[in-house]
């Protein structure tokens, strides 16, 4: 007897549970395959596990999306939806975009692309100055043109031309082996020609001088 | 996943030559399934969450490794599994094994102690159901089959054992803002901690893969706490959690035998059962969880609390039925923690456990009196480019002597069958027991873990030295341990 009356208590309890949580309307935006979501809930829902909900990431496993181009934002997207970008951290993470819609890739670029400019950090040293130095001038004995040509004085990019201002230090550096190395982000294939003679502590000190900057 | 306690460790008989050509023909069958989908057809086999997100294993799992969660990984499981698209729900995972004991024979009987030690064997198996059912609703159903789970010592056979195995149904909503994060959810398991997403706790906790008892004899502690393990598949619960900005998580959870309507919670566990007997709870027994959690850069910590009320009925030493009446009443406190730091080609993750556990028995079966015990459990991880890692955890449990939960050594150098509260024979009559386990691991591709571990016991049931009055020593205990794991 002391047995049912405490199931009937559990199974009581659980039912109360239940209706209490599940009286509240609710959300959807972890579901990557329902085109009637717009992007702003996939964003807040899915994307914000990584990247912060408004982009401003903490980890460097992850990019800095707050302030990006949108056309740029656009244009990654759509190339993790199509499998076009290969890099093995895009692959881990962002090949699971396949069911997004263009109208939602749209939206997503858009939300993010109109927060709060990401923020740099504030490190100092020796590898800040070279790296402004190649940033600014590239380094003409290597054939390494100025990043600045391109992606402007203060590093805010344009179009498909993606921010670096504030972007973390160690996805750029990585960005730059991956454009250096490999062919797998094709839409920054031009960018080989342009680093390819870079060397590490190169690489790194640009990358710590971008990820420093604030505008 | 299942972590196997010496509940079906006996003293048999020497292995035969039939069963080591049984033994090798799966081993043949299972290494060619490791190939076919762990190496082949890797890119096409991935298991029901990856094939969910579209994302690898790395993306949930610290280093690539399972069973250990990111901080998405947690998210994943705290939002009731439901990130993703539905899709094909099933996958299973095989582990094969095969163990070397120091010493694997009993000095007094001169009998062998793991049947199945230093042979290959295609170990256990699981089948999955998991993945999202709507944009709230999913869960995490593990089925375990054991290959080798008891002896026909007649007929020279094995016969193997189907049941329930790790289980978590989940409920969950997210209200999360530019200021505000709060995740709710309910859980229905069958394991208290399964619901946790910190691998500090006890289920999916290390070792994360293990051999059966028969394989080893002396794998893990020989007694252990309700919040180290013990009522795993044995019983229900339903909960509810929150977790606020990613900062305070706080559960509250219900358990009780898992019987009638939740018997699907404890398939393979029997009222009775000589080998799986059903444990018995006195009314519900309840399950506080309190954690604190932070993030920077690429660091995340964790800093919990755990605490576990159970009243046990006591199963009759020959038929293994429970006696209804008075009860044992465990009272559990844990403080754990983690750590870990993500950022690729580099992982570490650190993992502490302490558990004080007090027994008062009004059944007068299986404590003389009131009893303490404690148990410690520490380990750290390095992954590189999450397909190298090594590890090395210290476990160790010490509590009040007992002459009863501790028996004095009989006639085997193996710690007795379950029921037993706190399996083990010791001449000391003490549980004290300090084991170090070092392990490296290659991942080759995403869903196969390769591993060699070794377990040293420098202390084993009160004492380095013999332990049972018999000469035997921990570090006799010492075993070698080489898996192979995959999912698939």
């Amino acid at each position: 007897m002391n047995h049912q009356l405490h199931k009937f208590k559990f199974i009581f309890t659980l039912l109360i549970s239940i209706a209490l949580v599940a009286c509240v309307s609710p959300d959807k935006g972890r579901n990557l395959n329902d085109p009637s979501l717009k992007g702003n809930e996939i964003a807040i829902q899915s994307c914000s596990n990584c990247h912060g909900i408004t982009g401003q990431s903490t980890s460097q496993q992850f990019p800095k999306l707050a302030g990006q181009q949108e056309s740029y934002l656009r244009a990654q997207l759509t190339d993790f939806k199509g499998h076009i970008r290969k890099d093995i951290n895009g692959t881990q993470y962002m090949w699971g975009m396949t069911n997004l819609t263009t109208k939602q890739i749209d939206e997503l670029a858009s939300y993010f692309a109109t927060q709060p400019a990401m923020r740099g950090t504030k490190a100092q040293g020796p590898e800040i100055i070279l790296g402004e130095s190649i940033f600014k001038n590239g380094l003409p004995l290597q054939q390494v043109l100025s990043c600045s040509s391109c992606h402007g004085q203060d590093a805010l990019g344009a179009a498909d031309i993606p921010r670096l201002a504030g972007q973390h230090n160690n996805y750029l550096y990585k960005q730059i082996l991956i454009f250096q190395t490999t062919d797998d982000r094709p839409r920054g294939q031009v960018m080989k020609q342009i680093i390819h003679n870079i060397n590490d502590q190169q690489a790194r000190a640009v990358a710590l001088y971008l990820s420093n900057l604030n505008f | 996943m299942r972590q196997y306690s010496y509940g079906s460790t006996r003293v048999r008989k020497n292995k035969d030559s039939q069963n080591f050509r049984i033994s090798l023909n799966k081993t043949f069958i299972v290494i060619s399934a490791l190939l076919y989908f762990g190496l082949v057809g890797h890119t096409k086999a991935l298991p029901a969450f990856a094939r969910q997100t579209g994302q690898s294993c790395v993306a949930c799992h610290a280093g690539g490794q399972f069973p250990e969660l990111t901080p998405y990984g947690r998210i994943f499981k705290l939002t009731g599994y439901t990130i993703g698209t539905q899709g094909n729900p099933f996958a299973a995972m095989v582990v094969a094994d095969v163990t070397k004991n120091k010493s694997n024979t009993d000095s007094t009987s001169n009998t062998t102690i793991a049947p199945l030690n230093n042979l290959p064997i295609i170990d256990y198996g699981s089948g999955f159901i998991a993945g999202k059912v709507t944009d709230n609703l999913g869960g995490f159903v593990q089925i375990t089959y054991s290959v080798y789970d008891k002896q026909d010592s007649n007929a020279n056979t094995w016969q193997g054992h189907l049941g329930s195995d790790n289980t978590d149904l989940r409920y969950a909503n997210r209200f999360i803002s530019s200021n505000n994060d709060l995740i709710v959810g309910l859980s229905v398991n069958n394991n208290p901690g399964v619901q946790d997403v910190w691998n500090s706790v006890s289920a999916w906790g290390y070792p994360y893969v293990a051999p059966s008892g028969n394989a080893s004899g002396f794998n893990g502690l020989p007694a252990s706490t309700i919040l180290d393990g013990k009522f795993s598949t044995q019983v229900a619960g339903a909960g509810a959690y929150a977790y606020l900005n990613k900062a305070i998580y706080i559960e509250l959870t219900g358990y009780q035998t898992a019987t009638g309507f939740w018997k699907f919670l404890s398939q393979g566990n029997k009222i009775g059962d000589p080998n799986h007997p059903l444990t018995y709870t006195q009314g519900i027994s309840p399950y506080l969880r309190v954690a604190y959690t932070h993030d920077w850069n690429e660091q995340n910590i964790m800093i919990g609390l755990i605490a576990m009320n159970a009243n046990v009925y006591a199963l009759d030493p020959i038929t293994n039925l429970p006696q209804f009446g008075p009860s044992t009443h465990y009272q559990d406190k844990g403080i754990d923690a983690q750590y870990q730091y993500l950022l690729d080609p580099h992982t570490v993750s650190a993992h502490l456990r302490f558990v004080r556990e007090n027994i008062n028995d009004d059944t007068g079966q299986s404590y003389v009196g009131p009893s303490r015990t404690n148990s410690i459990f520490a380990k750290i991880t390095y992954t590189y480019r999450n397909l190298y890692g090594a590890d090395i955890a210290y476990r160790s449990i010490n509590g009040s002597p007992d002459s009863t939960a501790y028996a004095s050594y009989t006639n085997t150098n193996a710690p007795p069958a379950s029921p037993s509260p706190s399996s083990g024979s010791s001449n000391s009559n003490t549980p004290d027991t300090k084991l170090w386990t070092p392990e490296i691991f290659w991942l080759p591709v995403q869903n196969l873990r390769l591993g060699l571990q070794y377990n040293v016991f420098t202390q084993y049931l009160g004492t380095p030295t013999n332990y049972d009055g018999k000469n035997r020593n921990a570090s006799d205990n010492n075993s070698a341990y080489l898996y192979a794991w995959v999912a698939f």
